[in-house]
């Protein structure tokens, strides 16, 4: 997933993803796979006018965005759709600051430079 | 009414061609219904999984007690692999997307599967492909009559006609779907799940249009979204639904009371 825009006052992953699904992939990291309805009674505890729709809807968004993917699995309740992470949380920090980092060299290269440069001292 | 209409435009045909007219309306029927079996036949081999008792007990039961209800034998039930709620059916079966599994609670999914129940018993199953291929037979019959007839009162009568089984068409439909509704209402152990389940899914399709149309990734689930009229849509809208079962549920309550 690239992101397309980064929220400056915004924190964590908020930055890159709007809140709801930012908290649902937290979730998400730790516990690798889920369905809707583990993820809806996980968040539930902090949203109580939380509905299933709106998780079934942003995890399926998740799945378009690339960081979720779906799958059906039959099981002693039936057939069910179960959501996988897609990459790990460290590689898609990493594949955010990329994204930024390129986007600041190829938009500003000297001042970008100049202030990795006075960092990096 | 629709028949009436088809029937009309049958008469036109053979009227204005002749024997010609009568073969090609006999051919088209024919070639039609083929093709509705064809398809009925072929859609069901991807993405359908017939579901077993033992995969979900409470809504295989569910069904099976509402069919008896409706007077009907034990329709096939069929999963079918898609994320979007939807549900349909079709002679004696209906299908329930995964969709529905993930926003419905238990009830709800009862609520829409004696919807389509109510369809099967009141004959829609048959009456809908009929109506809708219907239309294919109306509109070739219309070209064949505009190209071959060369009379310009056949032509306008059989524009008319068209014009005619596309509004009667756009009612039948919305009336049937109200009168599913109202069937449920009687299969169901509580009216009130398939009002809940229309109110979900309205709320689904609301704000799964919210989220596309938004220009920023995020979502504000408490924004209505303002009702598009169309005035072909076959389907009516969620509230008007909703507002007819309650006031079917309440006219039945007003009724017991009475008694």
């Amino acid at each position: 997933m690239e992101p397309h825009e980064f929220k400056l006052n915004a924190e964590g992953l908020k930055a890159v993803l709007p809140p709801l699904e930012a908290e649902i992939m937290e979730y998400m990291w730790k516990v690798k796979v889920a369905t809707a309805g583990e993820v809806y009674e996980q968040l539930k505890k902090n949203h109580k006018d939380l509905r299933r729709s709106t998780v079934s809807i942003l995890m399926n968004r998740l799945c378009e965005r690339g960081l979720l993917e779906r799958s059906v699995e039959t099981g002693r309740g039936g057939m069910r759709y179960v959501y996988s992470i897609t990459t790990t949380r460290e590689d898609f920090e990493k594949k955010i600051v990329e994204s930024i980092l390129n986007a600041l060299m190829s938009n500003f290269k000297e001042a970008t430079f100049a202030y990795l440069s006075k960092i990096k001292k | 009414m629709l028949k009436f209409i088809v029937l009309a435009q049958v008469l036109i045909a053979i009227l204005y061609l002749g024997k010609w007219g009568l073969f090609v309306t006999l051919g088209l029927s024919i070639a039609l219904v083929i093709i509705y079996l064809w398809i009925t036949k072929n859609s069901l081999k991807k993405n359908y999984s017939k579901l077993k008792w033992e995969e979900m007990p409470w809504l295989y039961d569910a069904v099976a007690k509402m069919s008896y209800r409706a007077g009907i034998s034990m329709p096939n039930i069929y999963i079918l692999d898609d994320y979007i709620p939807n549900a349909y059916s079709f002679r004696n079966s209906l299908v329930l997307s995964l969709g529905l599994f993930e926003v419905l609670s238990e009830n709800e999914i009862l609520g829409v599967a004696a919807h389509e129940i109510g369809h099967i018993k009141n004959g829609d199953t048959i009456l809908f492909p009929m109506v809708a291929y219907g239309r294919y037979l109306m509109l070739f019959l219309v070209a064949v009559t505009s190209l071959f007839s060369h009379h310009k009162f056949a032509i306008f009568v059989s524009l008319i006609l068209y014009v005619l089984y596309e509004i009667e068409r756009v009612n039948f439909f919305k009336k049937r779907e109200f009168r599913a509704d109202e069937t449920a209402l009687y299969l169901l152990d509580r009216p009130f799940n398939l009002k809940d389940a229309l109110e979900e899914l309205k709320y689904y399709e609301d704000l799964r249009i919210t989220v596309k149309e938004s220009a920023l990734p995020g979502i504000e689930p408490n924004i209505e979204r303002k009702q598009k009229k169309s005035f072909m849509t076959t389907h009516p809208s969620y509230d008007e639904r909703i507002l007819r079962i309650l006031v079917e549920i309440e006219a039945v309550e007003l009724l017991d009371n009475l008694k």
